[in-house]
C-alpha cells in the first residue's frame, strides 16, 4: 500500500487529507511539526510526503533540505498563492511540485500520482520516449517529429533531455539553468526563455497552448508531453 | 520710495536756486539804469520761481544768493561782497521770507500731493497682494508671486520669504536680474496675533540706501498680508484634511460594507449546501447531492479568488507591490494563464481565442503579476460576456509598447463609465448583482502603472468591451 505523510499543523486539513486519501487506498499518517516531519521521513520511508510551507517550528523549506540530504521520496509542497517566493525556494531545494491552498482533491491525487510515477535518479529511463508524433531516442540523442529527424542544438538537446527526463515535475528556473548550464548559472532566465523558445518551435509546441512544454510564470517549466504507449502514431 | 521728498536738498534743487539769481541778475542789468527797485522785483521773482520749482532750501539758497548778488550788482559799493547800508539788509531779509514762505507753502503742497500718490501706490500694492495672496493657491506659489511683487515697488535687489507652515518649512525668494545685490537688508516678521509664521527679508541692491522709515512700514503692512493669507492656507488645509478623512471614512465604510457583503454571500451558500447535506432526515437523489456540492464548489471558488483579491489590494495600499522584473514573452504568459482558466471558462460554456504573434518582443515585467493581469481581465470578461460565446486575446506592438487586448461579446461599458471601472469596488450600473467584488480591474491597473504602463477600455467590434493594457519594451529593461 501507498504510504502517505501529511506535514501540516492545521488539524482540518490533516483530517480532511486523511480521509479523502484513505478513501482513495493510501496509507497516510499525519504530522504537525516540521520536526516531526523529518523524523517521519526518517522512521516510515513514505512514498509521498504532502508538506505545508507555514509550519509553527521549521521553515518548509527547511524540512526539505534536511529531508534531502538522506531521503528521495517525492515531497509535494502545500502553499497559498501569496507565499510565491517560499514556493519557488522550496522548489529550488528539491520539492517536486506544489499546489495551491485552497486545492482541489482531483488536483493534488494528479500532481501526487505524477510525482510518484517519476522515476528515481538511479533507474534507467526508457531509451525510446514518444509523445503523440514526437519521438524522442535518448540511446541515440535523436528526436523527430512526424518521422522527420529534428536536428537540435547541442544546449538544446540537453533542455529537451532535461525535461523529458522529469516528466510532469514543475523545474525553476534555477534548477534548470544548473542542469543544462552548469553550476555557475541561476538567474540567467533570458538564455533559458530563449532556448525554450526555440526548441518549442522546432517540436511544433504553441506557447499559447502548450501540449509539451508548459510555463509556470515566474517560476519554471513543465513537461507535460504524454507519454505514448508503443509505436509512434505517425507509423502505421 | 524713487521720488524726491519735498524739504530734502537735491541736485536739482542746488541748480535751480544758483540759475534762477543768475537769469535774474542778466536780466536785471539792462533795468540797472532804472534804479535798484525793478531790479529787487526781478529777484524776488527768481527767489519765489527757485522756492516752487526747487522746493524749500533751493528758495532759500536763491534768496541768500539774490542777498548778496543785488548789492554786488547794484549796490553802493559795487563789485564788493558785503551787505551794508539798510537798503541792502532789508532786501536780503525780504528775499529770505519770500522764500522761506513760498518754499514751505509750495513744499507742504508737494508733499501732500506725494502722500496721496504714496497712499494710492500702497492701497493698489495691498489690494494687489491680497488679490494674490486669496487665491487659495499652493502657499508655497503664493509666495513666490509675493517676494516677487514686492521687489519693484520697494527697488530690491532680492526678497527672501522664510516661513513654517504646520511644521513644513517654505521657502520663497525672488531676485531682479542684473542688478547687484549687497546692499541695505531690512527685516520683517510675518505675523498674525500672536502667531509667527516666518521672516521676510528684503535686500536693496549694492550701492543704495537703506529701506526709509514710510517703507519698512509698508513692508510690514504687505508682510501682515502675507502672514494673514498663510494663516488662512493653513486653516483651509485643516478644513480639506478634515473632508478628506469623512471622504476616506466613507469609502472606508462602503468597502467594509462591500467587502462584508462578499465575504458572507458564498459563506452563506456554502454552509446551506453542507447542513443540507449533513441533515439526517433527508435522502437527496444522487443528482441534488451533486447540485448542491458544485454550489459549494463554487462558492467556495468565488471566496478564495475574493480573499486573494483583497490581499493584493492591501499589498498595493501598503505600497508592498514592487514588480520583479524580467525579460518575458506575452505569448508564453497568455499560454499558461489559459491552461489554468480554460477548463473552468468551457464548463462555462466560454471559449478562449488567443492570437499573439510569436515574434512579439519581449517586455519587462513581473511574469507573475502579468499573470494575475491576465487572470483578472480573463475572469472580468467571463462575468460579462454570455454563456455560448467567446473572449478574444489579442497582442501586438504599438509606439514601443507591447500592447494586449482582451474583448469579450458581453454589453460593453458605456463611455462615461470606462474610467470607473477601475476603482476598486465599482461594479458598474450594468449588473449590480453580478457576482465578483469590483477588484479585478482595480488590481490590474495597479499592477500595469507599476510596471509604466496603462490601462483602458475600448469599446469592442460587435458590441462588447475590450480592456486594454499597455506596456513600454524599454521600461525597466537590464
Amino acid at each position: 500500500m501507498t504510504r502517505v505523510l501529511v506535514v501540516d499543523d492545521e488539524p482540518q486539513i490533516r483530517r480532511a487529507l486523511r480521509t479523502s486519501l484513505e478513501a482513495h487506498g493510501y496509507e497516510v499518517s499525519t504530522v504537525g511539526t516540521g520536526e516531526e516531519g523529518v523524523v517521519g521521513v526518517a522512521e516510515q520511508a513514505p512514498d509521498l510526503v504532502l508538506l505545508d510551507l507555514g509550519l509553527p517550528d521549521i521553515d518548509g523549506t527547511e524540512v526539505i533540505r534536511r529531508v534531502r540530504a538522506f531521503s528521495d521520496v517525492p515531497v509535494i509542497v502545500l502553499s497559498v498563492r501569496e507565499g510565491q517566493q517560499d514556493k519557488v525556494a522550496a522548489l529550488d531545494v528539491g520539492a517536486d511540485d506544489y499546489v495551491t491552498k485552497p486545492f482541489g482533491m482531483e488536483e493534488l491525487l494528479a500532481r501526487a500520482r505524477a510525482a510518484m510515477r517519476r522515476k528515481s535518479p538511479e533507474e534507467p529511463t526508457e531509451p525510446l520516449l514518444v509523445f503523440g508524433t514526437l519521438e524522442v531516442d535518448l540511446a541515440r540523442r535523436l528526436v523527430s517529429r512526424d518521422g522527420d529527424q529534428i536536428h537540435l542544438t547541442p544546449t538544446e538537446y540537453s533542455l529537451l533531455e532535461t525535461l523529458v527526463a522529469n516528466p510532469g515535475k514543475l523545474l525553476t528556473h534555477q534548477w534548470l539553468l544548473r542542469k543544462v548550464w552548469g553550476q555557475g548559472y541561476g538567474t540567467e532566465t533570458t538564455y533559458l526563455r530563449t532556448y525554450v523558445r526555440a526548441l518549442r518551435k522546432k517540436l511544433g509546441d504553441d506557447a499559447q497552448a502548450p501540449e509539451l512544454i508548459v510555463t509556470e510564470p515566474g517560476v519554471g517549466y513543465r513537461w507535460v508531453g504524454e507519454p505514448t504507449e508503443g509505436v509512434p502514431e505517425h507509423a502505421e | 520710495m524713487d521720488e524726491p521728498r519735498s524739504h530734502a536738498v537735491t541736485v536739482r534743487g542746488v541748480v535751480i536756486a544758483i540759475l534762477a539769481p543768475a537769469i535774474a541778475a542778466i536780466v536785471s542789468v539792462p533795468l540797472a539804469t532804472s534804479g535798484p527797485a525793478s531790479a529787487i522785483a526781478v529777484f524776488l521773482l527768481a527767489c519765489v520761481i527757485a522756492a516752487v520749482a526747487g522746493g524749500l532750501w533751493s528758495g532759500l539758497l536763491a534768496a541768500v544768493i539774490s542777498s548778496f548778488a543785488l548789492p554786488f550788482l547794484f549796490g553802493t559799493e559795487r563789485f564788493s561782497l558785503q551787505l551794508d547800508g539798510a537798503e541792502d539788509v532789508v532786501a536780503a531779509v525780504v528775499f529770505l521770507s519770500v522764500a522761506l514762505v513760498v518754499g514751505l507753502l509750495v513744499g507742504g503742497a508737494t508733499e501732500d500731493r506725494a502722500r496721496a500718490a504714496r497712499r494710492e501706490r500702497e492701497a493698489r500694492l495691498l489690494g494687489h497682494l491680497s488679490s494674490k495672496l486669496l487665491t487659495g493657491e499652493v502657499p508655497d506659489r503664493v509666495l513666490d508671486d509675493f517676494a516677487n511683487i514686492l521687489l519693484d515697488p520697494f527697488a530690491l535687489a532680492s526678497c527672501d520669504i522664510l516661513v513654517e507652515l504646520d511644521g513644513h518649512p517654505l521657502h520663497a525668494r525672488a531676485e531682479r536680474a542684473g542688478v547687484e545685490p549687497g546692499g541695505p537688508k531690512a527685516l520683517v516678521p510675518l505675523v498674525v496675533g500672536a502667531v509667527s509664521f516666518g521672516t521676510l527679508e528684503a535686500e536693496r541692491p549694492m550701492g543704495r540706501r537703506a529701506l526709509s522709515k514710510d517703507e519698512e512700514l509698508l513692508l510690514e503692512a504687505a508682510a501682515k498680508q502675507a502672514a494673514a493669507a498663510l494663516d488662512r492656507a493653513r486653516l483651509d488645509a485643516r478644513v480639506r484634511m478634515a473632508q478628506l478623512d469623512a471622504e476616506t471614512n466613507q469609502l472606508r465604510a462602503a468597502m467594509f460594507s462591500s467587502v462584508t457583503h462578499d465575504l458572507r454571500t458564498p459563506l452563506a451558500s456554502i454552509k446551506a449546501g453542507v447542513t443540507s447535506l449533513l441533515d439526517p432526515s433527508v435522502e437527496y437523489e444522487p443528482e441534488q447531492e451533486r447540485e448542491l456540492l458544485t454550489t459549494i464548489l463554487e462558492e467556495t471558488d468565488r471566496l478564495n479568488r475574493l480573499v486573494g483579491n483583497i490581499l493584493d489590494l492591501a499589498k498595493i495600499r501598503a505600497g508592498a507591490l514592487i514588480p520583479t522584473r524580467q525579460a518575458a514573452a506575452v505569448d508564453e504568459i497568455v499560454g499558461a494563464v489559459l491552461r489554468r482558466m480554460r477548463p473552468r471558462l468551457q464548463a462555462q460554456g466560454i471559449q478562449v481565442e488567443s492570437d499573439i504573434r510569436p515574434d512579439l518582443p519581449d517586455v519587462m515585467v513581473d511574469e507573475m503579476q502579468l499573470d494575475q493581469v491576465l487572470t483578472n481581465l480573463l475572469e472580468n470578461a467571463a462575468r460579462y460576456t454570455p454563456a455560448g460565446s467567446g473572449i478574444q486575446i489579442s497582442a501586438g506592438v504599438f509606439r514601443e509598447a507591447v500592447q494586449v487586448r482582451v474583448s469579450d461579446r458581453g454589453p460593453g461599458i458605456p463611455p462615461e463609465e470606462r474610467e470607473r471601472v477601475f476603482e476598486a469596488f465599482y461594479r458598474g450600473g450594468r449588473s449590480p448583482e453580478m457576482p465578483g467584488s469590483g477588484l479585478g480591474l482595480a488590481i490590474a491597473k495597479a499592477i500595469v502603472t507599476a510596471h509604466g504602463g496603462r490601462i483602458w477600455v475600448e469599446g469592442a467590434p460587435g458590441g462588447g468591451a475590450a480592456v486594454v493594457f499597455e506596456i513600454p519594451i524599454g521600461e525597466g529593461g537590464p
